[in-house]
């Protein structure tokens, strides 16, 4: 579960969150929309305790993410566009590292990575090479094989299909939804709206920092007339 | 403490699939270390030796016909010519003697010092003058029945009296603090810079910040892995250095000597190139190596932090290198200086200077406990301030 009340984030001169609030559900996909540098980044930064709030509150699977910052890390996974994994270690190596700051070792660890490995379609002789020669999209099935090894209780992913060829997001996308129906609590950060249009259960539109628009996926489309796109652009337009 | 470790040997996992790093900073040192120390030297002592041997042409004017035989048997072969000047300068002879007005001129090309060709052949042309006046002075001694024993009333003898420590370092004593200092420089930056400013560029430093450690942690296990490659480069050119050292006292001494009778060295110069150190200055070496270690180690840390990138980072450390230079340059001349107490608080200075004293056998207590107190107090800031850009999300994304 996610509670965000009141998010805020200024640096010097510049406001990126200028106060959020949203909840997410276990088992819900939530998609945060908007475009390029709406303040996405800057909020799931936030909910993953990379960067501090200079207002508001957040509590991410019950802990506060200013005051409880690991037990956060060790109930939460993040994967980004940009995020990538060491890629003179093995698909293997990446997965044991991270594995063992969740005290997943031996049997446990070995069992952890098959179960992600399958439900991110990756065989597992792959998981020997070493990352740098592996193709981009199982690079970052590899980056999101990490994120769930411990299988957190929420997943944000943003921009997770940035760069991936059409089997590699296919994947992504199945597996966004798989993930929700084992009871997780995922954000879906993107500005394609097709993509949240086909996994998520609600929507935030948010721009220039603010929420300006947030329903279940069903009010976006009507607000649309059937088009999440439409209704993104109209919302933003009314907003401005 | 689990977690430095698993960083650590992550960070060193990464080290040894790169086999370019890995040569860089373990092989590399060990096959260049005798390159550096000795290969100049063993050069222009092998071209030394040849110059010796062989015959060289000299212009000559003017030079009456009993030194002209005298040039020959010094293995010289004399040349007439119109215009010495010219013909050293165009390389026509390597020297040129002129005899005008009971004066003898040499010319040679000499704005290199001892290091050319040239200047040899007018060593030569020189020790060739000497034995004909000494024999002509000897001649014209004994025509007034007096004996050449007269112009030597007494011999002179040139002894050796630096401490064992110093004779066993000997010319070099200056080098073995250089390298430990270069290779302690050298050997952690890749690392260094890799787990930081390559981290940031590659996008893997996001992933390992939002996993359930705590930065001081992070910070420390890349530090760890930075000092253990530090100090595998700084073994590895030690074992170059000492390996060099005997190499050259044991199969090439012959060929040194040459060199110094031919550069006109008094006594016996010790070579050197070795430690001869009690298990204490090996110690204190060791100790000072790591205290070290860790101010650098730290101070690479955050520059790599800071830095935008991988190549931004390695202009930052050009400039930290600039800073560890200075001071071994200066520790050439620190037999000039009068050493004060206080010299042993400077930052890097310190260093350099108990590193200098303790392969010399002359360090005191007060200078080691300044150089140890002092380090410690500034490797433990820029810990602190390695650990406060760490912090910092305007550093850590700054990319």
């Amino acid at each position: 579960m996610i509670e965000v009340v009141d998010l805020q984030k200024s640096y010097q001169k510049t406001q990126a969150v200028r106060g959020i609030s949203f909840r997410v559900q276990p088992g819900e996909v939530y998609g945060l929309l908007g475009p390029n540098g709406a303040g996405k980044t800057t909020t799931l930064r936030m909910l993953a305790t990379l960067l501090k709030p200079t207002g508001g509150s957040a509590k991410v699977a019950g802990f506060d993410v200013v005051r409880q910052p690991l037990e956060v890390r060790r109930n939460l996974g993040i994967v980004n566009g940009g995020m990538k994994v060491y890629d003179k270690l093995t698909g293997y190596e990446v997965l044991d590292f991270f594995g063992s700051f969740y005290d997943l070792w031996g049997p446990k660890l070995k069992e952890r990575i098959a179960w992600a490995a399958e439900l991110l379609h990756i065989e597992p002789s792959v998981l020997s090479k070493q990352v740098r020669q592996m193709s981009t999209g199982m690079q970052q099935k590899i980056v999101i094989a990490r994120a769930i090894l411990h299988q957190p209780q929420v997943l944000l992913l943003d921009e997770a299909t940035a760069g991936l060829d059409v089997f590699a997001r296919r994947a992504l996308l199945d597996f966004v939804r798989q993930y929700a129906g084992l009871g997780k609590t995922l954000v879906y950060s993107t500005h394609v709206m097709s993509e949240a249009e086909e996994v998520c259960d609600r929507v935030g539109f948010i721009d220039h920092g603010l929420l300006v628009f947030e329903g279940s996926l069903q009010e976006a489309l009507e607000l649309g007339s059937g088009s999440l796109e439409r209704a993104f652009i109209r919302r933003l337009e009314q907003a401005a | 403490m689990n977690e430095i470790l698993i960083i650590a040997r992550k960070e060193l996992l990464s080290v040894v699939r790169e086999r370019r790093v890995l040569f860089n900073t373990l092989v590399l040192p060990i096959l260049i270390m005798p390159l550096l120390m000795f290969g100049p030297i063993l050069l222009f002592g092998n071209a030394a030796r040849q110059t010796q041997e062989s015959v060289q042409k000299v212009g000559v004017v003017g030079v009456p016909a009993a030194v002209l035989e005298e040039l020959r048997k010094a293995r010289l072969e004399p040349v007439q010519i119109a215009d010495p000047q010219t013909a050293v300068q165009n390389r026509e002879v390597q020297a040129a003697l002129v005899f005008e007005n009971g004066r003898y001129t040499l010319y040679g090309r000499l704005s290199r010092g001892t290091a050319s060709q040239s200047a040899l052949v007018v060593g030569k042309v020189q020790a060739a003058l000497r034995a004909y006046k000494d024999r002509v002075v000897a001649e014209q001694l004994r025509a007034r029945g007096i004996g050449p024993d007269i112009l030597e009333p007494f011999s002179i003898e040139t002894k050796d009296a630096s401490s064992a420590q110093e004779q066993a370092a000997g010319v070099f004593a200056f080098l073995i603090p250089f390298f430990l200092v270069m290779f302690i420089q050298s050997g952690g930056m890749p690392v260094a810079l890799d787990a930081t400013a390559g981290e940031k560029e590659k996008g893997t430093l996001e992933a390992l910040l939002a996993a359930p450690v705590p930065l001081s942690q992070i910070l420390l296990g890349k530090g760890l892995a930075v000092f253990v490659m530090s100090m595998l480069s700084t073994i590895a050119s030690l074992v170059g250095l000492l390996l060099s050292g005997g190499v050259v006292r044991n199969f090439l001494a012959g060929r040194l000597q040459t060199l110094q009778s031919i550069q006109g060295g008094g006594g016996e110069v010790q070579l050197g190139g070795g430690l001869a150190l009690d298990p204490l200055g090996y110690l204190s070496i060791l100790l000072t190596a790591v205290l070290f270690a860790l101010l650098i180690i730290a101070v690479l840390i955050s520059l790599g932090l800071y830095a935008r990138t991988f190549k931004e980072a390695q202009s930052y450390t050009g400039l930290l290198s600039l800073f560890t230079i200075i001071p071994i340059l200066f520790l050439q001349f620190s037999d000039f200086l009068k050493l004060q107490d206080w010299f042993f608080a400077l930052p890097i200075v310190n260093v350099v200077l108990a590193m200098d004293v303790i392969v010399r056998g002359a360090a005191t207590a007060t200078q080691l406990l300044t150089t140890w107190a002092a380090t410690l107090a500034y490797a433990g800031l820029a810990v602190y301030l390695a650990y406060r850009s760490f912090q910092r999300e305007d550093v850590v994304f700054r990319n």
